[in-house]
């Protein structure tokens, strides 16, 4: 049962770990498939949020 | 009538060329047909997607950083979709149902595989403390990620008429969000079992007579020799390894778009990981019956780490063997210790 649980415990923290890692590494869509001249300040609240 | 004389020679080409283009229209009607300008005719949408074959696109010019944004239409976009929204859970449906009717059928017909000479009371160590960890590392996030793949084949049906929209939407979102980020340690539980029991499933003459015997478990009282692997289970490793692997090759171009090259690639690899994972959900349903309800004694393994040493020898006689020449485990007759059942 302990080792099942640490398996448990370990991909619930290898599975945070890797969403830091990648939120770390990798762009927005909004900054990666828009140029300069066209980017929003505050995405979704600016243009289509609330008001 | 030098000057009407050249006009005449002049005209004779022009009216030549006319003539063919005439011919040429008239013989073709349909290259004709195809000629329309899609800006001035871009109401006739059904007449434009029906004129793209496959391959062909509708591309524009644009100046944002996403080049590939510059594709309008794609029919093959079409076909995509439909093979996902029909094709796909039929084939996932038959594969998940059709196995549970499967061992259904066998569990009522065959029964429960028992110890054939009860429990011992003796034990073996049959897995160490790591391994276990690494196949419940893997078997854990492998659960997640097949009920969360599952809803994006399934959840319209099934789950969105029973939850309601927002609901369904919440539920979808953490879903993928599991999926997406325990992919990572389900990759490190193959790469781990894959080093760990590679050189144990290496396949070998003495499968084939296993084989040939059905592994024992069609018939009562047939015990096929085995080593620390049977055929079947060697053939789970294999399946898990190679459909692993290619799970997570379709997954990572999946996380990573457009990794492997265009749109069409993409197409590609999400047909692959959806097959490869309905068969491989039903494999699964297989090994976790045979781990479980299916064989008396069996779950001990993945469970304790330890087995009855009648269990052993019934399924694994010359691994036994191989223990018991190391010193790992008891040696000699084993008295029985309590009824098969």
């Amino acid at each position: 049962m302990k080792v099942f649980l640490a398996a448990l415990l370990f991909a619930a923290i290898a599975a945070v770990g890797v969403s830091i890692l990648l939120d770390a590494i990798q762009e927005p869509s909004y900054v990666a498939f828009t140029s300069g001249g066209v980017r929003v300040g505050d995405p979704g609240n600016n243009l289509i949020g609330p008001g | 009538m030098p000057s009407s004389l050249s006009t005449l020679k002049a005209s004779i080409p022009r009216a030549l060329c006319a003539a063919m283009a005439l011919l040429f229209v008239l013989a073709y009607p349909a290259a004709a047909q195809l000629s329309f300008k899609p800006t001035a005719e871009s109401v006739h949408e059904d007449q434009l997607l029906n004129a793209l074959k496959e391959g062909d696109k509708i591309t524009g010019r644009i100046s944002i950083p996403d080049a590939m944004a510059a594709s309008l239409i794609q029919p093959a976009g079409r076909d995509w979709r439909d093979f996902h929204r029909s094709k796909l859970p039929i084939i996932g449906g038959v594969a998940i149902i059709g196995m549970f009717a499967v061992l259904a059928v066998f569990l009522m017909v065959r029964g429960r595989i028992r110890v054939h000479d009860g429990f011992s009371g003796a034990k073996i160590l049959r897995f160490a403390s790591f391994e276990r960890f690494t196949h419940w590392l893997t078997a854990s996030c492998f659960v997640v990620l097949a009920l969360s793949g599952l809803n994006i084949s399934f959840g319209r049906i099934l789950i969105l008429p029973l939850f309601g929209p927002e609901a369904f939407a919440t539920m979808s979102a953490y879903a993928k969000l599991a999926h997406d980020y325990l992919a990572f340690p389900f990759m490190l539980g193959l790469v781990i079992m894959f080093l760990i029991w590679i050189k144990d499933n290496i396949p070998g003459k003495i499968d084939l007579q296993w084989l040939k015997q059905g592994g024992g478990i069609l018939f009562k009282g047939q015990h096929p020799p085995a080593k620390r692997f049977n055929a079947g289970q060697k053939g789970i490793f294999w399946i898990v390894i190679i459909g692993g692997a290619l799970m997570s090759v379709s997954g990572w171009f999946l996380l990573f778009p457009y990794l492997p090259a265009n749109v069409t690639a993409l197409q590609f690899w999400t047909v692959i990981h959806a097959v490869i994972a309905m068969l491989f959900i039903a494999v699964m349903m297989a090994h976790i019956y045979i781990g479980s309800i299916g064989m008396e004694g069996a779950f001990d393994a993945m469970g304790t780490g330890e087995v009855d040493l009648n269990w052993a020898r019934e399924h694994h006689p010359l691994w036994v063997e191989e223990e018991q020449a190391k010193g790992h485990a008891p040696s000699g007759s084993t008295p029985r210790a309590m009824p098969a059942e």
